[in-house]
């Protein structure tokens, strides 16, 4: 009888797995091999019903939206942006998240759901009155605008991380180091730098990933002149449909993010959305 | 021993991090709430207190019809998202061959932003996407259809779906994996079957992962830009997309600002009606403390 009923369950097992890897294809790995093959259809020979598949592959397309478009400039813009942010970012989050993570104090609950408010206030709505509140206050330069607005968006991101950082670094160290005769600043160098280069590491790669891929203040702020690789994705795609060049430019702003995103799931062992948005 | 002391040191420490924050969503929120009320006006207009914007935005007909499809699709991408989510979650509690590398996969969508997100959709069901060829091709339609930019909003919600499954996936598996085996072997020792399990075990005691994930998605869905405004009907604007357009394209800074501040209510009471309904539901059956 239960020879019978393993042999049932594995065949139950098979049957879901086989269901989970045909519906995974259709959900997930097609949309992804549509937009590489759509990259790589040749300008001389487009792709059109009822063609199942483009006549003529080439990477033309690639060197045309590289040669003729605003991507260089987009890039640099937001390879630019990203790493100013990230820095600001951390030096910022640095001292608040060694308070959430180390101290305990009156209006701590308080305090840490306040830092979430960038997540949960739509990115438009923050874009749009940002852009107000910089107007108003005769800041003209895009630039620095879109900096101060993605140090905003990010900044919830690095203290979360950073608080489960320092959190994580056992008092015992802390003691006997201290014990040991070190200064506050020989053990913050010996102790707990060792143990939160993880944690800098992943606040650095999020903040880069959230600032490349952010959208909503680089367009307001930055349009029509300042653009981004979102907005020239946007562009792409909303005002006139180009889709071979939205093609390459979401490979462009997909494959670094997805990269760097990987190593923080390594390196926070997955569970890098519950630590940094404290939502589990 | 919390003493005075360490509070002003800890509050200090707090003054760079979120103080940069409470700075500048404050003044961000303080200009949408006063512009709202026809103060702080842009372009040197005259300021003065006034509920007109907010009587002009709720009486136009557009706004209504923006508002129910903004309400409608974020709660049905936040319903669909959940529970979709619930049978993985429960699947993935088994020990599977792989099971990090799907659960990696699963999060794939995650880390697509949505603007990339959209561009994949639309390769899917576009006049020349897969989806219309593939049927065509199978003879269920004898030519393509035009499956984008529904008026329902049905794309959108699939849109929803695919980037917020894996999101509510790691709240409910997190707290489907944290119910303890001994609960499910008392409820078999009963006589329960796996629907029973599922209705007077799991189900109230994942709640609270349900209610947090259906808030989250729902916040996110319903001041979503940039799907409702590739994916999205044509007809119809969505409250962000609307809230743009009035300020950006016309120039009406307060009618904008009163949008963001029913974007900003509209979330704040469907959170607080979500956990009104699901609490009770969480704590009726006694036995859960």
């Amino acid at each position: 009888m239960n020879k019978i009923q393993s042999k049932n369950t594995r065949l139950i097992n098979r049957i879901v797995l086989i269901f989970f890897v045909l519906v995974n294809f259709v959900w997930l790995v097609l949309p992804f091999l549509m937009a590489g093959l759509w990259s790589l259809v040749d300008p001389q020979h487009p792709w059109s019903y009822p063609d199942i598949f483009p006549p003529v592959l080439s990477f033309e397309r690639w060197s045309y939206v590289w040669e003729n478009t605003a991507l260089k400039e987009a890039m640099f813009n937001s390879y630019t942006i990203a790493p100013i942010v990230s820095l600001i970012a951390i030096t910022l989050a640095l001292p608040t998240a060694y308070a959430f993570g180390r101290m305990e104090f009156r209006g701590k609950k308080i305090a840490e759901l306040i830092t979430l408010i960038p997540l949960v206030i739509p990115g438009m709505i923050i874009a749009l009155f940002f852009s107000a509140v910089l107007i108003q206050l005769n800041i003209n330069n895009p630039m620095i605008g879109i900096i101060i607005g993605h140090t905003v968006m990010t900044l919830p991101y690095a203290i979360r991380i950073l608080s489960s950082g320092f959190s994580a670094v056992p008092q015992d160290l802390i003691d006997a180091s201290r014990d040991l005769g070190a200064s506050k600043f020989t053990t913050f160098k010996d102790v707990y730098l060792p143990m939160l280069k993880p944690a800098f590491l992943a606040s650095i790669i999020f903040c880069l990933v959230k600032s490349i891929e952010e959208f909503s203040i680089s367009f307001v702020i930055g349009s029509p002149d300042f653009i981004t690789v979102p907005t020239i994705l946007y562009s792409f795609l909303g005002y006139s449909f180009i889709r071979p060049n939205a093609a390459v430019v979401s490979i462009i702003l997909l494959i670094p993010n997805v990269i760097l995103l990987l190593i923080i799931e390594r390196l926070l062992k997955g569970n890098y959305l519950s630590q940094s948005t404290g939502k589990a | 021993m919390k003493s005075l002391k360490q509070d002003l040191k800890a509050w200090l420490l707090l003054g760079t991090g979120l103080g940069t924050i409470l700075l500048l969503m404050g003044s961000t929120f303080y200009l949408v709430v006063a512009q709202s009320f026809g103060l702080q006006n842009m372009y040197g207009e005259p300021s003065h207190f006034t509920f007109d914007y907010w009587q002009e935005v709720l009486s136009n007909p557009i706004f209504h019809k923006s508002f129910w499809y903004s309400v409608r699709v974020s709660f049905l991408g936040a319903v669909f998202s959940i529970l979709v989510a619930y049978p993985i979650a429960l699947w993935l509690r088994n020990p599977i061959k792989g099971k990090e590398f799907i659960v990696t996969f699963f999060r794939m969508p995650m880390l697509v932003p949505g603007l990339v997100a959209a561009f994949l959709f639309m390769n899917m069901i576009s006049y020349h996407g897969i989806l219309n060829e593939t049927l065509v091709w199978l003879g269920i339609w004898e030519q393509p259809k035009s499956l984008q930019n529904d008026s329902f909003g049905w794309g959108i919600v699939i849109l929803q779906m695919w980037k917020n499954i894996p999101f509510a996936l790691i709240l409910v598996g997190g707290a489907v994996n944290s119910l303890k085996s001994d609960l499910f072997d008392a409820a078999s020792n009963l006589g329960s079957n796996s629907w029973q399990r599922f209705i007077y075990v799991i189900f109230p005691l994942t709640l609270s992962a349900v209610q947090v994930s259906f808030i989250l998605i729902f916040i996110g869905a319903l001041g979503d830009f940039a799907f409702y405004s590739i994916a999205g009907p044509r007809d119809t604007y969505s409250l962000a997309r609307f809230m743009q357009m009035s300020a950006y394209e016309f120039e009406e800074w307060n009618q904008s600002a009163v949008l963001a501040m029913v974007i900003m209510l509209t979330s704040a009471l469907a959170s607080i009606l979500i956990t009104l309904i699901i609490r009770p539901l969480s704590v009726k059956r006694g036995a859960v403390k």
